[in-house]
Parts: C-alpha cells; structure tokens; sequence
C-alpha cells in the first residue's frame, strides 16, 4: 500500500479530518464499547478517507491514545502492537506512533 | 441527569472504560472486540449478556436480588440497550454509585436510574460478591 510522504496535507483534507475527528469524539466521549465507536458514521468517514489520512491520524494519536487502531488497520492492513499491549491504549498508540515514524510519516 | 444529579470524581482518560472500572481495574479497557481490548481469556469475546455476566463471575460476581447496599457485598451494575450491553457501574460504600463515562471522567451518583436512558439503556443486571476481609489472601 503507497503510504503518503511527509509533505503537508491538503488544506481539504486537514479541515475534513478536524471536523469529522470532532464529530466522532463528541458523538462517541461516554461510550466503552468500541464497535459502537467504530461504527460511528464519522469513523467510517474517517476510513473512507484512505491513506492520505493515516499522518492525520497519527498526529492526533501523539495528543491522545483515542482509538484509532481499528481505522489505522483498516486503512493500512498492518497491525504493529503486540498482543502484549492489549488492552493498554497507551501502548498501542506508541506501537503506531513508532510504526508511523519508521515510514517517514510523522516527524522525529 | 441533571448537573445537581452527580459528582466528578476523576480527570478524563482512555487508560481505563467503565467496564474495567467495576471489576476494580483502572489500567485497561476492557471489551469483548476487538482482538486490541482487554477481556477475560476463558469468557467468550461476544456483545451479549451472558458474556458481560460471565466475565463478571470470573471476579466472583453472580446475579442478586436488587441494587439496595447488602453489609458485606460489594456490587456491580450491568446496563444494556437494545440487548446489547454498554455500561456498568460499581457501588459506592454509601450506597451510591461510581462510573467511568467511556475515555470521560468518573462520576458518583445516587441511583442506578440516574444514568439510565439514553446511551446507556436501562440496568438489567445487579450482580454482588463477598467483600474480601482483611485477612483475605491477597489483602
């Protein structure tokens, strides 16, 4: 899969990603269940986006360890947490982050 | 629910959700899917009732008659929606009760029905265990 380089994303792309990443915490910020976060319209959008977004993505995993695992596999079909690291959103979003780095797509 | 209604005991974190809250976890999200969240290994990673109640009883939880505080019981309540289970809440030593609101804050209220409707459904399930004695292995 061709993984976008680290220019900066379109303007387009950026406001999509802002605005339906505020609509999935907003609609999702009391929920533990994450099918009902993945099957949240704004999620799927979010998917939908393809790997333009995945930089996105991981610039707001740095912020937070929110659940983007299931969209970043969706998106990229790889799967770099260890099964150690269920459970720990923490772990699993470092796992991405290292992953996101070692393909140029976030900065050092 | 009103804000009169409850009490924000915590900072907002993913770190732990609601369900890992009342098994006394507060390092885990636990749901049955996906493969990524944590749950009981010998209970089945299914969205169903029987599957919350079981992972419960891995924690020596089984089903009791009611929500009243019992001497000696530490108690958890199981909501659904639809049948499908989204949210469980611990009891307080006062009677009352504590959530985690997904990756938001914990909050303490006094009754089930406070945060009953709406996302979380209604509570189906009241489950109790003895509470562990100072003298408790592992105490």
């Amino acid at each position: 899969m061709n993984l976008p380089a680290t220019t900066s994303p379109p303007a387009a792309l950026v406001s999509a990603f802002q605005s339906l990443a505020e609509e999935w915490k907003a609609g999702t910020a009391f929920l533990s269940s994450t099918t009902a976060m993945i099957e949240h319209p704004s999620y799927r959008a979010i998917i939908a986006l393809g790997p333009p977004v995945v930089p996105l993505i991981l610039r707001d995993l740095e912020k937070e360890p929110a659940y983007w695992f299931a969209a970043l596999r969706a998106i990229t079909g790889e799967d770099p947490a260890p099964p150690e690291a269920r459970g720990n959103f923490r772990a699993i979003a470092d796992a991405w982050l290292v992953w996101g780095r070692s393909r140029g797509l976030l900065g050092v | 629910m009103t804000a009169a209604d409850y009490r924000v005991t915590s900072s907002a974190t993913w770190d732990y959700n609601c369900i890992a809250w009342a098994a006394g976890v507060t390092r885990g999200w636990w749901w049955p899917v996906p493969h990524d969240c944590d749950w009981p290994a010998a209970v089945s990673r299914q969205e169903t009732i029987d599957a919350f109640l079981a992972a419960f009883a891995t924690l020596g939880y089984t089903p009791c008659a009611g929500a009243d505080r019992e001497p000696g019981m530490e108690k958890i309540a199981l909501y659904a929606r639809e049948g499908v289970p989204t949210h469980a809440a611990r009891q307080l030593p006062g009677g009352g009760w504590s959530s985690k609101l997904g990756p938001n804050v914990d909050i303490e209220y006094a009754t089930l029905e406070a945060i009953g409707g709406g996302v979380y459904g209604e509570p189906i399930a009241v489950l109790s265990r003895p509470m562990p004695s100072a003298d408790s292995p592992g105490t």
